[in-house]
């Protein structure tokens, strides 16, 4: 049996009594896009660095390939690569000059792939680090990550900084990643960007894993988004089962709806109704109730970020 | 309806902006970040002044003895060319202000320099000012806001110092009334003052802070150079005037306490510290106004590995340490032969034998200075750690240990890079010490340098590997556990050097540890102790740190 590219199994990690990662349970086949997402402080990036080694883990275990990211890091490291937001680099190195450290750092590099991706996303290596934009950094460290033609790449809000045409260069790259057979773990708030590239989504709150799965499969189980428009009275529908998010303004009211359609429509069935459309959540829609549930975060009760 | 909207997310942002500054948020930030060191220099050039007080009064009891000191010194021109004219040597009072006033002014001005490149350039290259300055207060306002809260840390040190004067002045052997002990603690806190000024100016000039450092540096190094010539006794003295270090000496304090030139003083602060406000209201925020070079030839000699890249990263730093380090060897050896002669015949003497240097004159003198060399050596131990462990706090480490790379190896690189620079700069030491006794008249021989070279790195492993150990298991306290071995040992060392000490406690010193050759042997034993516990320490900080979370700030 093929290992699979990313296994955890009880993964957490506890800050004191900040519980930043509880009990994450995952399994990543090769080839996958995955994608990543969750609210601020939801754990995404606690993961991805438990994933890479640079914090150990409170309780369970991680494996890339079947190699334990903590034990074997090194061994772990030559198949991956990591691209976080904002990464430190070197302020008095050039561009070509940290290409140069970091490709060599990890070992084998395609250089024509390399040059290829530096005219791509329009960057000049001849300036030092310090003199960079923000994006310009960041263009950096994705090229660097992508050079190396890893086995997995895990991508921690990748595209921050970039403009809408360098965001689009990065679909492109991933796309040919994918076709190529490399893995990809990608945590974006970009939810664009997530519905176009991912093949399956896992959704974290508050360090806990709430919904995994394809994108299709999380809009048939997801609240369904209702527009009703009532000819005479309007009846509050927020105590009808399986209904919550009611918006109203004037004769209609939006709102969502989990399980079964019956119920509602039995209701509905004594008023006077003149437009019904329903449609399955965009992803945005997914999110937002899927965030929102449960109230925010816990990221105030839990003190510091950082 | 929609005008009053927009009143009033006016009267809004306005209202922030304005309660913003009136929080004063930069000057606060600045003051706590400085107040620290502060502290710590008032207290430490308070125990200066006291220290040498006392052990003047109980070294030189006679007048005699005070009137042959007096006269050695005051003839000497390379002594008064280095350290200064001393005035009234024949008493307490003048003796203290010549013995000190140098050594003080010189670390005055380095924390200046540190503190104000830090405040304003440090802040800025971080990013952390785009965050305070967006709509909320001025470039200009912000840079004003940082030099009021350096003269905040100023004052505080200015206080202790003054406080601890004027207590120990009270003393009968030390004789000082509270107007000159005061007007003294202004003198010795002066030169930290106006190259917190020079430092605020030159973070407008440097694009990064080691630059910033680095053009204040040329300033404190012409500035004690013209006083240098000044004080050649070529008939130059007026370029005394010229010279910001040299407005200190002519205060004259505890002697004739000049008033006139802290005139030149404060005018000097206030144009320099206006200056750096106005051109920081003309520029961008993270621009500078000679700019860096923004295109440069890639050089990839170095940068295969993390050990080469760590190379890199420190060779900067270390050339300039180590020209440092050459020049003083080689001035310090130079002068060793008039200094010495004056030392054998005073009877200063005592105090260094209480240090544990004996032998003539000449090695006496050498074996002091090589001990300020082992403390100027643990600062390069330190520094080279602190850089260490800046590569994990700003994030850098991530991206190498993403990769194959072990954590042990990138710290045992960058510790074994520490530890060959510090053997090296020993050797530099003794060397550069010996050429300068060949040029002048002493005979020391080689051998002896090299080892009283050799003699000072022992310390400074210990103090790396302690340090390390930090690292390993506290990170955020790494450069504090180095700096507090560091002053522990030479506070100790410093009252050691007064009179009666414990002797366990005195043991606790990493100086006292140190023999202080030339002028006796090496302690073997006690050199192979501090090394082989540096060296454990951090092998156990090398196991914690590969077990541990990377930590941030
Ligand atoms: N070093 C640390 N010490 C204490 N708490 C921490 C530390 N690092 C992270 N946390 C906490 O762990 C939780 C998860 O943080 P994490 O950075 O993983 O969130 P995230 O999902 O990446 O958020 P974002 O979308 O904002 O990047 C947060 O509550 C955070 O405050
Ligand atoms: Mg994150």
């Amino acid at each position: 049996m093929v290992d699979p590219a990313i296994r955890t199994e009880g993964l957490s990690k506890y800050y004191g009594s900040v519980r930043a990662l509880s009990d994450l349970s995952l399994e990543i086949p090769q080839g996958e896009v995955f994608g990543f997402l969750g609210p601020n402080g939801a754990g995404k990036t606690t993961t991805i660095r438990l994933l890479l080694g640079l914090i150990r883990p409170s309780a369970g275990m991680a494996e890339i390939f079947g190699l334990d990211c903590q034990k074997r890091a090194v061994d772990v490291h030559k198949r991956i690569t990591y691209v976080p937001g904002e990464a430190g680099l070197w302020p008095s190195l050039t561009g070509e000059e940290t290409l140069h450290l970091l490709g060599r750092v990890h070992g084998k590099i395609d250089e024509n792939y390399r040059n290829q991706l530096v005219k791509r996303f329009d960057l000049d290596v001849t300036r030092k680090i310090r003199t960079y934009s923000r994006g310009n950094r960041q263009k950096v460290i994705l090229i660097s990550a992508l050079m190396s033609r890893p086995d997995v790449m895990i991508l921690d809000e990748p595209t921050s900084g970039l403009d809408p045409i360098m965001e689009h260069e990065f679909r492109d790259c991933v796309d040919e990643a994918r076709e190529r057979g490399q893995t990809i773990f990608l945590s974006s708030h970009i939810l664009s960007e997530v519905e176009a590239l991912c093949d399956r989504v896992g959704i974290l709150r508050e360090g806990r894993l709430i919904e995994i799965g394809t994108l299709e499969h999380m809009r048939h189980f997801s609240a369904l988004q209702l527009e009703i428009s009532f000819a005479g009275e309007v009846p509050d529908l927020s105590s009808a089962p399986g209904v919550s998010v009611v918006k109203s303004g004037g004769q209609n009211v939006s709102l969502q709806l989990s399980g079964p359609v019956k119920p509602l429509l039995e209701v509905l069935s004594r008023y006077e109704v003149n437009r019904l459309t329903s449609r399955e959540p965009s992803l945005e829609e997914l999110f937002l109730s899927l965030y929102g549930e449960g109230g925010q975060s816990d990221e105030t009760g839990a003190g510091a970020d950082g | 309806m929609k005008l009053v909207l927009v009143q009033m997310a006016e009267d809004l942002n306005v209202g922030e902006a304005s309660r913003v500054s009136k929080d004063w948020l930069v000057a606060r930030r600045t003051i706590r970040s400085v107040l620290p060191s502060g502290v710590l220099w008032g207290v430490v050039f308070g125990v200066f002044v006291a220290s040498s007080a006392f052990s003047y009064s109980s070294v030189y009891k006679t007048q005699a003895e005070r009137a042959s000191l007096a006269s050695a010194f005051g003839a000497n021109v390379s002594t008064s060319a280095l350290f200064g004219p001393g005035l009234k040597l024949d008493t307490v009072a003048g003796y203290t202000a010549f013995h000190i006033w140098l050594t003080t002014a010189i670390i005055g001005a380095v924390w200046g320099i540190t503190a104000s490149t830090k405040a304003l350039r440090g802040e800025e290259d971080s990013g952390r000012w785009e965050l305070m300055l967006t709509g909320r207060t001025t470039q200009m306002r912000a840079t004003f806001q940082a030099l009021s809260g350096l003269l905040g840390g100023v004052f505080a040190a200015w206080l202790l110092t003054a406080a601890i004067t004027a207590g120990s002045g009270r003393a009968q052997q030390f004789g000082v009334a509270l107007r000159p002990a005061l007007f003294f603690a202004l003198a010795l806190v002066a030169t930290a003052l106006m190259f917190m000024a020079v430092g605020a100016l030159t973070s407008q000039l440097g694009a990064t802070r080691r630059q910033a450092a680095t053009y204040a540096g040329w300033v404190l190094g012409a500035s004690y150079a013209l006083r240098m010539i000044a004080d050649s006794g070529t008939g130059v003295h007026w370029l005394v005037w010229v010279s910001p270090l040299g407005w200190v000496e002519e205060l004259k304090p505890l002697t004739y306490s000049d008033a006139l030139p802290l005139v030149a003083i404060f005018l000097f602060t206030l144009a320099v510290g206006s200056a750096a406000v106005v051109l920081a209201g003309n520029r961008d925020v993270g621009a500078a106004l000679i700019q860096d070079r923004p295109h440069a030839r890639a050089r990839l000699r170095l940068l295969g590995g993390h050990f080469g890249l760590a190379i890199r990263l420190v060779r900067p730093v270390l050339v300039n340490w180590g020209i440092a380090v050459a020049i003083t060897g080689f001035l310090l050896g130079y002068i060793s032969y008039a200094a010495g002669e004056t030392l054998s015949r005073s009877s200063m003497y005592s105090i260094y034998s209480r240090l544990g240097a004996s032998g003539t004159g000449i090695e006496v003198f050498l074996g002091v200075s090589f001990l300020v060399a082992a403390v100027v050596l643990t600062f390069v131990a330190i520094g080279q750690l602190t850089a260490t462990r800046a590569e994990e706090a700003e994030g850098r480490l991530d991206q190498l240990f993403s990769r194959p790379v072990g954590r042990t190896w990138w710290l045992f690189g960058r510790l074994s890079i520490a530890v060959v620079v510090l053997v090296f700069f020993g050797v530099l030491s003794g060397v550069t010490a010996w050429l300068g006794v060949a040029v002048g008249t002493t005979k020391v021989s080689f051998v002896s340098l090299l080892e009283a070279g050799l003699n000072i790195v022992p310390p400074s492993i210990f103090i790396l590997g302690a340090a390390t150990l930090a690292m390993g298991v506290w990170p955020r306290a790494t450069a504090t556990v180095g700096y507090s071995l560091l002053s522990w040992s030479l506070l100790i060392e410093f009252i050691g050097g007064i009179g009666a000490m414990n002797k366990w406690l005195f043991d606790t010193s990493l100086f006292h540890q140190m023999a202080a050759a030339p002028s006796v042997p090496p302690n073997l034993t006690s050199d192979l102790w501090m090394t082989a516990i540096g060296i454990a320490a951090a092998a156990l900080g090398l196991v914690a740190f590969a077990r541990r979370d990377l930590q941030g700030r």
